[in-house]
């Protein structure tokens, strides 16, 4: 029977939006959905990093696979990574993955020549493309310039020098945790809290405070004016049963419901900074549209099996 | 030593198709599906979806230890066929994910630009992101494709 759709349509309300940093709500919408997201977000949107890293000179005091995995790791911003191929995808380069296409090249040239430690840092990495860069934490309001210096790779003393060239590829977080955008990703059950109001008017004023105390965060709160007690921030719930318990053991089961709304969500996605948080989520959408995409049965394969059913059965008259 | 290396987890090798299909041989109606490479992402999105379909009797997924790929196993009533079972719930996640895209969209520009009314915001939306940011400047032509 085609044509009988069972499509959801979910709604999105957004709470906070900053650079690196979103908050919204996802309701009407299956938890898979939303696990999926999360699982998609930390380890299938593809970002750049430093893949090769060719040393020419290194008399620092790390080795070179060190500097190598720590440049690895640095942050580069990555708003090219979902037009741009995969190395191995690649026909364009002669096999090694270092054409322009699929890949950006670094270098970084350090001495120190002077009595102070010279600090290497994400800022002397300089690249052949100006939008692939080491992503700038560097506070805008700039009141201490001595945390503005970006990511450490490495301290030289005197003398010391590191010269060396950097191919960084496109990959997702499935490969390495280097090419992960996203530095956490959380979602929530949204909570639907019901106070019995004719139990709680058979508590005493202590014993409201000591059950609103009782929860470890703050959820409850005793209204001054009413001396009622009310919801002042049911997001904070953590899903610990210390009020039902407390409940319970003041001999007043059922004072208060808790339940988690099933498909109510409040997601919190905070970035490294490769990606901005809104357009890591629609990075996010669209590498699982493309999953599914991949997964769907070709024509071939649906139709030479057709034949075998009842419905094909029937329609030769069988 | 014996660990398989990263990108097996999500590479296809040449040759190896990325869905195959085994009807039951005891059971009709009933088919398992053999996804190469693939995890709890999608299975678990697949599975939930074809629960909802009212002709299919039985829908789950596993992924066998030690290996990169999911089993997905659809049992259907005789009104439908398990490819069927699979295709739809497949086109009905993707239509599902491009509501969620556009309500996300709608609500990040919501946020950066809360004076343009929602109504009209979904026209603006589609306008700038099929002609890029340079439309900011000219409202005539997001009237325009409102059809004033």
């Amino acid at each position: 029977m085609e044509g009988v759709s069972y499509q959801r349509f979910p709604k999105v309300k957004i709470r906070e939006l900053k650079g690196d940093y979103v908050k919204f709500e996802l309701r009407d919408t299956d938890a898979s959905i939303a696990n999926a997201l999360r699982r998609v977000m930390i380890a299938e949107v593809p970002t750049i990093a430093i893949d090769l890293v060719e040393i020419e000179v290194n008399s620092s005091v790390l080795n070179d696979e060190f500097i190598a995995h720590r440049l690895g790791l640095i942050p580069l911003t990555s708003e090219r990574a979902m037009s741009m191929r995969f190395s191995r995808d690649c026909d364009a380069c002669d096999g090694d993955g270092q054409c322009e296409y699929c890949s950006v090249e670094f270098h970084l040239r350090a001495k120190c020549i002077s009595d102070q430690t010279l600090d290497v840092t994400s800022k002397d990495l300089y690249s052949s493309d100006h939008t692939v860069v080491p992503v700038d934490f560097s506070d805008p309001a700039g009141y201490d310039s001595s945390e503005q210096k970006g990511i450490i790779i490495v301290k030289l003393r005197r003398g010391q020098e590191l010269r060396l060239r950097a191919i960084a590829r496109k990959g997702i977080g499935k490969d390495h945790a280097k090419w992960s955008p996203a530095a956490t990703v959380t979602f929530m059950y949204e909570p639907d809290i019901h106070i019995n109001e004719d139990l709680m008017e058979t508590l005493t004023l202590e014993e409201k405070q000591s059950w609103v105390e009782s929860s470890p965060t703050k959820v409850f709160d005793i209204d001054p004016v009413t001396q009622q007690v009310v919801v002042v921030d049911p997001e904070a719930y953590t899903y610990d049963d210390e009020v039902i318990k407390k409940a319970e053991a003041m001999g007043k089961p059922g004072l208060v419901d808790i339940h988690a709304k099933e498909d109510s969500f409040i997601f919190t996605v905070e970035s490294t900074g490769a990606i901005k948080a809104s357009q890591l989520v629609l990075n996010a959408i669209e590498v699982l549209k493309q999953k599914l995409d991949a997964v769907r049965l070709s024509e071939d394969t649906v139709e030479a099996d057709d034949q075998f059913g009842e419905l094909g059965a029937h329609m030769r008259g069988g | 030593m014996n660990a398989p290396d990263r990108y097996e987890r999500f590479v296809v090798p040449e040759g190896t198709k990325m869905v195959s299909c085994e009807r039951d041989t005891k059971i009709i109606n009933a088919a398992s599906f053999t996804v190469e490479r693939e995890d709890h992402t999608i299975g678990n999105i697949i599975r939930m979806q074809l629960h909802k379909d009212e002709n299919v009797l039985s829908g789950g997924y596993k992924l066998p230890p030690l290996q990169y790929k999911i089993i997905i196993r659809i049992h259907t009533t005789s009104q439908s066929s398990p490819m069927q079972a699979y295709n739809q719930a497949i086109n009905d996640l993707h239509k599902e994910l491009d509501h969620l895209k556009n309500a996300f969209e709608c609500g990040c520009n919501l946020e950066l630009y809360g004076f343009i009314r929602a109504s009209e915001l979904y026209w603006y939306t589609r306008l700038v992101i099929s002609t890029g940011p340079q439309t900011y400047v000219s409202h005539a032509g997001a009237g325009a494709v409102r059809g004033n």
